[in-house]
């Protein structure tokens, strides 16, 4: 994109979202197209906001108590998935006789999504912590696994022999060579679970919960408070884009220097 | 041809062995360990999967469930994938629409389709139009980005070399940014395409009177693990089918390209 075409691209994006906002406003508040029993206004949505920080109406929990309780929820099944995802699925890329065995299972769970697995983990481990937990470690695990897997396949032949004329030992080999090479695919695979599980942690409160955010605008729904769940939508998104960001931050940290002729 | 034929077989042969492995390992655990005691074991789960072919579950069989989800993700996925992919290269084209609709796509993008739901339902009621709104959604989000990347990732020497040769706008998208723009919109078709099936199971689990997500969440009424894990089967194969489906497509679309999926 030419130069002088980067300010009007800047003007024109922000006119665009100040269009969108006003004619938001204008549709609720000013000309009342929409009820506010569907639709918020930007103002309230701003208000509500504030106005959670401090009380417990009309959900039973502020916004910060229900986005901790999400956190938890999340950050315990996302780590799980990927202690235990990235060994497997470099385990799965590296020996070839796992490699043929498990692939064509795996292939057929990865279809599923995770979300289906909440119901027989509530029935197994009743409604609370641990069946959400497990769900979203499922949820996680798929793209952890998969891109370990990846990263691990795509290691060089050429990197690998020139290890084995050093007289380089299997496990030196894997440690030394293929692992640093797929650095950036874990890396990736990490963001992707990160989002699986945190989009799986929302729909987990949905169905079954009694706190989070995701409980929270099920709640409010019930009540006809738009407001909330808009409030709740974009912290879901806010938090969302936050811990991405992090993980991006401890991307940029191990993968220094790494490029990944893709 | 032999050559192709030979190694399916041996694919084939492969995954044949994968799932007795998996089915001899679950039945083992099933039948001699205490987790036996909740959890059932791979025979009587296929009986009781293959016995609902023919016996209802509410209010119809597996199929019928499974048509049911069907009808509701392939109208709302072709829909959006279209939209979604026009909507990306017209943005990677031409940067005034870009400027207009990247600031909101920021905004809503990072928020999971999932997230959307009670307002949908809210605004759409209980029945099908929420579900084709979400899908549809969950679609388009995965969609355009890959869209936008794809046309954008278009070689610049080879449009430098067009334009020379007197190519206009519309000769310059067909014969150069759309070819190279294939590989990624395929990618995030798929994408889509695993999103929407996803969000499928998602609002039938949350507010539907029939579809697989129906059979899976209505399970834990009367804790029917044999019912849930029926319904995960069937989601299991038909969205491996759907994917399979896709792949295909692009196989005979995309000849002069081999991805590695």
């Amino acid at each position: 994109m030419k130069k002088d075409h980067r300010k009007q691209y800047i003007l024109l994006s922000f006119l665009s979202l100040l269009l969108f906002f006003l004619v938001w406003e204008l549709a609720t508040d000013v000309l009342h197209i929409f009820s506010s029993l569907t639709l918020a206004s930007p103002v309230e949505v701003v208000k509500t906001f504030f106005y959670k920080l401090s009380h417990k109406a009309p959900d039973g929990g502020t916004i910060q108590a229900h986005m901790w309780a999400s956190l938890k929820v999340a950050l315990s099944g996302y780590l799980l998935a990927l202690a235990i995802g990235i060994p497997l699925g470099i385990f799965m890329a590296w020996f070839r006789p796992v490699d043929l065995l498990a692939r064509p299972v795996f292939d057929f769970v990865k279809a599923i999504p995770g979300l289906a697995w909440a119901p027989m983990m509530i029935v197994l481990l009743g409604i609370g912590f641990a069946s959400k937990a497990v769900t979203i470690f499922i949820a996680g695990m798929v793209p952890c696994v998969l891109n370990a897997y990846s990263g691990i396949k795509q290691t060089k032949d050429v990197h690998l022999w020139v290890a084995r004329t050093f007289g380089a030992s299997r496990m030196q080999m894997l440690f030394r060579v293929a692992i640093p090479t797929a650095l950036p695919f874990i890396m990736t695979g990490a963001r992707v679970a990160l989002g699986s599980c945190w989009m799986s942690i929302v729909a987990a409160e949905l169905i079954a919960s009694s706190e989070g955010l995701g409980y929270m605008i099920q709640q409010c729904r019930g009540i006809f408070r738009p407001d909330v769940i808009i409030v709740g939508m974009l912290c879901i998104g806010g938090l969302g884009s936050l811990i991405t960001w992090i993980i991006g931050l401890v991307e940029k940290k191990i993968v220094k220097g790494r490029s990944h002729d893709a | 041809m032999p050559e192709r034929l030979r190694e399916n077989a041996v694919k084939l042969g492969y995954a044949a062995l994968s799932f007795l492995a998996f089915g001899l390992l679950w039945g083992f655990v099933a039948n001699y360990t205490a987790v036996g005691m909740f959890f059932p074991g791979p025979v009587t789960t296929l009986r009781y999967f293959f016995a609902h072919f023919m016996e209802a579950i509410g209010p119809g069989t597996i199929p019928y469930h499974a048509v049911m989800s069907l009808k509701r993700i392939i109208p709302a996925y072709a829909a959006a994938a279209a939209v979604g992919v026009g909507l990306g290269l017209l943005m990677a084209m031409y940067w005034p629409v870009d400027a207009l609709v990247r600031p909101i796509f920021s905004i809503i993008r990072p928020i999971p389709p999932v997230a959307w739901i009670p307002l949908a339902i809210l605004w759409f009621g209980i029945n099908d139009e929420s579900k084709y709104f979400l899908i549809a959604l969950a679609t388009f989000l995965s969609v355009l980005q890959n869209a936008y990347d794809g046309a954008k990732a278009a070689d610049q020497q080879l449009i430098g070399v067009a334009r020379m040769l007197g190519a206009n706008d519309r000769r310059l998208f067909t014969t150069v940014v759309l070819p190279g723009a294939v590989p990624y919109i395929f990618a995030g078709l798929q994408l889509g395409l695993n999103a929407a099936w996803g969000q499928v199971v998602a609002s039938e689990m949350i507010r539907s009177i029939d579809g697989l997500g129906w059979i899976i969440i209505r399970g834990t009424d009367s804790n029917n693990i044999l019912q849930e894990l029926a319904g995960i089967v069937m989601i299991g194969a038909l969205g491996y089918a759907l994917a399979a489906a896709l792949r295909f497509a692009e196989s005979r679309l995309v000849r002069w390209n081999k991805r590695g999926t």
